[in-house]
């Protein structure tokens, strides 16, 4: 453990710039962080964060730029550079190995000995030593990693950073994945690190609890950081501010959307343990936003509504009707119709070409008296698509997984306008989409609406959020807590979705 | 916008405790139990077998129906251990019977035509075979194909390098001094053959390595997750190319004990089907198809059960099928353990 001396500064990166081929991942970064204390790190999606931190942690090599350690010029070319430095990273999700026990996983590639083989009793002993400065009580260090909790394993992995004598701990996103009491006793796990003198770069979007653990922030806006801040005096709004700085709210085209009774309700919807007391209404031809940060049960709302996890508390009607899908076929019956967020897993079929992609799950429409499919029929509606959707592909007979990012994105949601639906549910529509691709998704997106479809968009992207959305929901903590309209500014929206109103309790 | 959620205060602050896995106190075990649950139910189920078997055929638990299904056992058992290796790194190796194929021609042709002496040749097969292993293990190590793909290829490779040795269809006059490592006089001591004696010292060190070395525990790290372990500061291609190396080093030793325990004559049939019926032991014996769990005393056990329902099936007289089929059930029934116990685990989570 580092001298406990406190203040002193512990690294400083300075100049740092990073680009992967012709994407400029960091353009000019520059941070402080002093020993026995709390950097907080935010940024938006795509600002440079990860980057930083993976330049730090020897995972990638910054094209320029210095880092100083303890006053030290070091050169990071490698994990073990960091490592023998005694920069520790904890990943968001826990690099744990389920089949190894606790002391294991703690001790890997750094093993105490006993001759040739592992000291057991010592690496036990040195376990327990290790969770108790954690401050969580005798632990069974002998169980396997995959029995634990993911909080629990949590702890295991910032035991795991510890063993190494560390001296700068980087935390990414470590509370995305934990409940609130769970977060306690993180936060409990990293004051204790700060009065023992470990420098701590804390990464996180919930910008409220910042507050309660952070003593400065840094933030980073397009691949370059703002500058650092001392947390007290701040508020969320304003570190929101910084996040989103200059960007002008995008034009966005005025849509009116008919009156009608909602064709998508749900009501004090909820899902045990993920989220509770959803309400919300879609109208046809109207797009709504749910917005929410990673781990805020955004994601998993999508999921209930197109019958992936059925919901256990409140319901869903559709066109008036309350309704329980229970799987994604039944809910497509239900007239809802679903475009996942993880493309590449939920969504292609890599090696089928776009028509194979485009006409399943349609093929009893597309076939004839529903027992052979209408090769014709089915080519036909896949380039009237593929035109429609201005797809670019030689023929349709292409692989999907030929296409970029944005094309086969377009042949996904075109599987869902074979029929137009009732209810298109849309989550991470433009996840990886280059930005001109995005723009024309967006306009399927509007086109869609304009014929009457009800239209869920569920995102993470903040202005893609303001830019589609005829109403802005915020989820955070599970629920739904704001609602914006058309003229909402993206600080607001963030300041909402990341805490804004809470820091005045905590801090 | 709605107002500010209200105050935490007015909610009981204090979170149910709930029972935690870390959190539960423990005696003084330092170490995962010996021999796991797989196994003590393989060893149950060889015990029953062997009981069944001896009250149905009087002959089988007599010395001399036991010992050669011993001297059976052990080239499959002896190349299930560096598979256990192999699929602990999650990674698999259909290669070794065609690795078979080239250390047995070799070793015979040593033999018959040079009269090389026989600690030589077991000598010279073994470093055929890790040499096997190794372009096996390069391929995969640093091609970042995967495994399958690269030993599949293998396979047909090493088959056709072996019929190139093996040049007119058989090698004929092994001589008797293999008979140590088969079924002679000479090849035993208290009624155990040689062969399956090495086997069990063998496979007794690789289980102590696994189990009690940093090395050892690295292959599990490296099945779970190669690239964590890698982050780790594990040099995972070094220990990968080590368990096909390792594999291929006991395929030569194996190859030996097949000649021995066979007839005067060599033909091109050796190895055929070898590494289905060692993968086949491997999954029986516990070890996950996925890597990151196994044990080398399991795929022992589980090659000692194939062979014994063969040997049974043969035994009393039933159609050899038989046995396929019953490999089969007990390959799938492993199988299932495992997934059931991983879906397990995720619902703990």
């Amino acid at each position: 453990m580092a001298d406990g001396s406190g203040g002193a500064q512990r690294l400083a990166m300075t100049g740092i710039a990073k680009r992967y081929g012709a994407v400029r991942a960091i353009r000019h970064a520059d941070i402080e962080v002093a020993a026995g204390s709390v950097h907080a790190l935010v940024g938006e999606n795509g600002a440079g964060k990860s980057t930083l931190i993976k330049i730090l942690s020897g995972a990638v090599t910054a094209d320029s730029g210095a880092i100083a350690f303890d006053g030290e010029p070091v050169q990071i070319t490698g994990t073990t550079d960091a490592i023998g430095l005694g920069i520790a990273t904890v990943y968001q999700e826990p690099a744990l190995f389920a089949e190894l026990s606790v002391s294991e996983n703690i001790f890997l590639g750094r093993e105490l000995r006993n001759g040739p083989t592992i000291d057991w009793a010592a690496q036990h002993a040195k376990v327990v030593e290790l969770l108790d400065l954690l401050g969580v009580p005798v632990r069974d260090a002998t169980a396997p990693v995959g029995s634990l909790s993911i909080a629990e394993q949590q702890q295991v992995s910032i035991a795991k950073a510890l063993a190494g004598e560390a001296k700068l701990l980087i935390l990414d996103e470590p509370s995305a994945i934990l409940t609130d009491s769970e977060i306690d006793v993180l936060f409990g796990v990293i004051r204790r690190l700060k009065e023992a003198g470990v420098a701590i770069i804390y990464i996180s979007h919930r910008l409220d609890e910042l507050f309660r653990i952070a003593d400065e922030v840094t933030v980073m806006r397009d691949g370059a950081t703002v500058g650092t801040f001392p947390m007290a005096g701040l508020s969320v709004r304003e570190i929101a501010e910084l996040m989103v700085g200059g960007i002008l709210n995008e034009e966005r085209p005025a849509r009116t959307v008919p009156d009608a009774p909602p064709r998508l309700e749900l009501r004090s919807l909820g899902l045990a343990g993920r989220f509770h007391d959803v309400d919300l209404a879609v109208r046809p031809g109207e797009i709504v936003g749910l917005y929410g940060l990673v781990g805020s049960g955004v994601a998993e709302i999508a999921h209930t509504v197109y019958g992936i996890e059925p919901a256990t508390s409140g319901e869903i009607r559709v066109g008036g009707t309350a309704v329980r899908p229970t799987s994604p076929r039944h809910a497509q019956r239900l007239g809802i119709a679903l475009l996942p967020a993880d493309r590449k897993r939920q969504g292609m079929f890599a090696f089928q070409p776009i028509s194979f992609n485009i006409s399943i799950g349609h093929l009893g429409l597309l076939s004839r008296f529903a027992v052979w499919v209408d090769r014709a029929r089915e080519r036909r509606v896949a380039t009237e698509l593929i035109e429609r959707l201005a797809v670019r592909t030689p023929s349709e007979r292409q692989p999907i997984g030929a296409l970029s990012g944005g094309n086969s994105q377009k042949v996904v949601l075109a599987r869902q306008l074979v029929r137009r639906p009732d209810v298109l549910v849309l989550a991470e529509p433009t996840q990886g989409v280059d930005v001109g691709a995005k723009e024309e998704i967006h306009r399927i997106i509007d086109g869609l609406a304009a014929e009457g479809t009800a239209v869920l968009v569920v995102t993470s992207d903040l202005p893609e959020a303001l830019r589609i959305a005829d109403r802005l929901l915020v989820v955070r903590g599970g629920t739904t807590i704001a609602e914006f309209g058309r003229d909402a500014s993206q600080v607001d929206v963030l300041a909402a979705a990341a805490g804004a109103g809470d820091e005045a309790v905590s801090a | 916008m709605t107002p500010p959620s209200t105050q935490p205060s007015t909610q009981p602050s204090t979170p149910p405790s709930k029972p935690s896995r870390l959190g539960r106190a423990r005696g003084p075990r330092v170490l995962a139990p010996l021999v796991s649950g797989q196994e003590i139910v393989l060893l149950a189920v060889i015990g029953g077998l062997w009981l069944v078997l001896g009250l149905a055929t009087p002959a089988f638990l007599t010395a001399g129906s036991l010992r050669p299904l011993l001297i059976e056992v052990a080239p499959i058992a002896l190349i299930g251990v560096g598979m256990t290796l192999v699929i602990v790194a999650a990674g698999i190796d259909v290669s070794v019977g065609s690795q078979m194929m080239v250390c047995g021609v070799i070793t015979a042709r040593l033999l018959v035509e040079a009269h090389v002496a026989l600690p030589l040749a077991v000598l010279v097969s073994v470093l055929v075979g890790a040499a096997l292993g190794a372009v096996n293990g390069v391929l995969i190590a640093w091609g970042r194909v995967h495994a399958i793909i690269i030993t599949f290829g293998t396979l047909n490779l090493f088959q056709f390098v072996g019929r190139q040795i093996f040049g007119s269809q058989t090698v004929n006059g092994i001589p008797a001094t293999l008979d140590v490592f088969g079924r002679g006089e000479a090849g035993q001591v208290a009624g155990l053959p040689y062969s399956f004696l090495l086997t069990a010292l063998i496979a007794g060190a690789v289980w102590w390595y696994l189990r009690q070395t940093p090395g050892g525990r690295h292959f599990y790290a490296i099945g779970g997750d190669a690239l964590a372990a890698e982050l780790a500061g594990i040099r995972v291609r070094r220990r990968v190319l080590l368990t096909y190396v390792v594999t291929g080093a006991l395929v030569g030793l194996s190859a030996v004990f097949t000649i021995a325990k066979g007839t005067t004559t060599l033909d091109q049939s050796i190895g055929a089907g070898q590494e289905l019926a060692v993968i086949a032991a491997v999954i029986i014996g516990g070890t996950s198809i996925m890597g990151g769990r196994g044990s080398v005393l399991g795929t022992v056990l589980g090659a000692l059960l194939v062979q014994t329902v063969s040997s049974g099936v043969t035994q009393l007289g039933w159609p050899s099928n038989l046995s396929d089929l019953f490999v089969g059930v007990f390959v799938i029934i492993a199988v299932g353990t495992d997934l059931l116990r991983q879906r397990a685990r995720r619902a703990v989570r």
